[in-house]
């Protein structure tokens, strides 16, 4: 789905709608770091998690896609190499706001420093937009 | 009743923790894969090694204390935690070490990591 952001042409390769909040989420959030699952993932993991559920699954994010969390949006600097193979699997996403440019874990999605939002919110839609190709 | 036998899992190429000796039991048959996609090669070698029962954690659920190990391909930040944090034997096949929140959690005798289905023998 291409969509326009002002005059750009953007793709947007995931979305979601978060559907649970787990208890620890503002704790992981003191520490940059923000964790997606699906919302079948086992209920031992729903507690560090939002819990989501996908309408469009077609990648994972990459450097210099752009994610958006309600009216919140953040830029992606670097991600690891099991990160799309996480989501697209498990709806499975870690986000850690240490702005790095090369991820330190397998796992990692990083976006800079500060730049994650406070605590989402049930309802709202997460989107990774992706700049068109020309 | 089933026969059990013992396992050692060895830690693999990069990979961190272990060695970890798993042995089910009538009380803790399960081998739990936490991987999506089905049941993860490392777990049915353990599950066809040891005699325990598999079983995909996206698909249904067993109590924690009935787990004789879980297997993960957790990128490094939440199940490697969640599930030595309920002191359960874990295995992640991607070559992780502890970071995160969670990281105290994860020690020597609970985590192995980096782990292929030849780094499980009967050893």
């Amino acid at each position: 789905m291409t969509v326009f952001q002002g005059d750009e042409a953007v793709d947007v390769v995931y979305q979601t709608t978060i559907t649970a909040i787990g208890e620890q989420v503002p704790a992981f959030l003191e520490h940059g770091i923000l964790i997606l699952f699906a919302d079948d993932a086992p209920e031992e993991l729903h507690s560090i998690s939002v819990l989501h559920t996908a309408d469009i699954r077609l990648h994972g994010p990459r450097a210099g896609d752009v994610v958006q969390i309600g009216d919140a949006e953040f830029q992606v600097l670097a991600a690891g190499h099991v990160v799309e193979e996480n989501l697209l699997n498990l709806g499975h996403v870690d986000f850690k706001a240490d702005g790095h440019t090369e991820p330190k874990l397998p796992g990692d999605v990083c976006v800079p420093k500060g730049a994650l939002p406070t605590t989402p919110e049930v309802g709202q839609v997460l989107r990774i937009l992706r700049p068109a190709e020309r | 009743m089933p026969e059990y036998k013992s396992v050692t899992i060895a830690k693999g190429r990069g990979g961190w923790g272990g060695p970890l000796k798993v042995t089910p039991s009538d009380d803790k048959p399960y081998i739990y894969s936490v991987t999506g996609g089905g049941i993860h090669p490392v777990a049915q070698r353990i599950a066809d090694l040891t005699g325990g029962t598999p079983f995909d954690g996206f698909k249904s659920s067993k109590p924690f204390d009935q787990i004789a190990v879980a297997v993960i391909d957790c990128g490094g930040t939440a199940r490697v935690g969640v599930y030595p944090m309920k002191k359960v034997l874990t295995v992640d096949v991607h070559a992780t070490s502890p970071a995160g929140p969670l990281a105290n959690f994860i020690t020597e005798e609970l985590f192995v990591s980096g782990v292929k289905p030849e780094n499980v023998s009967n050893e």
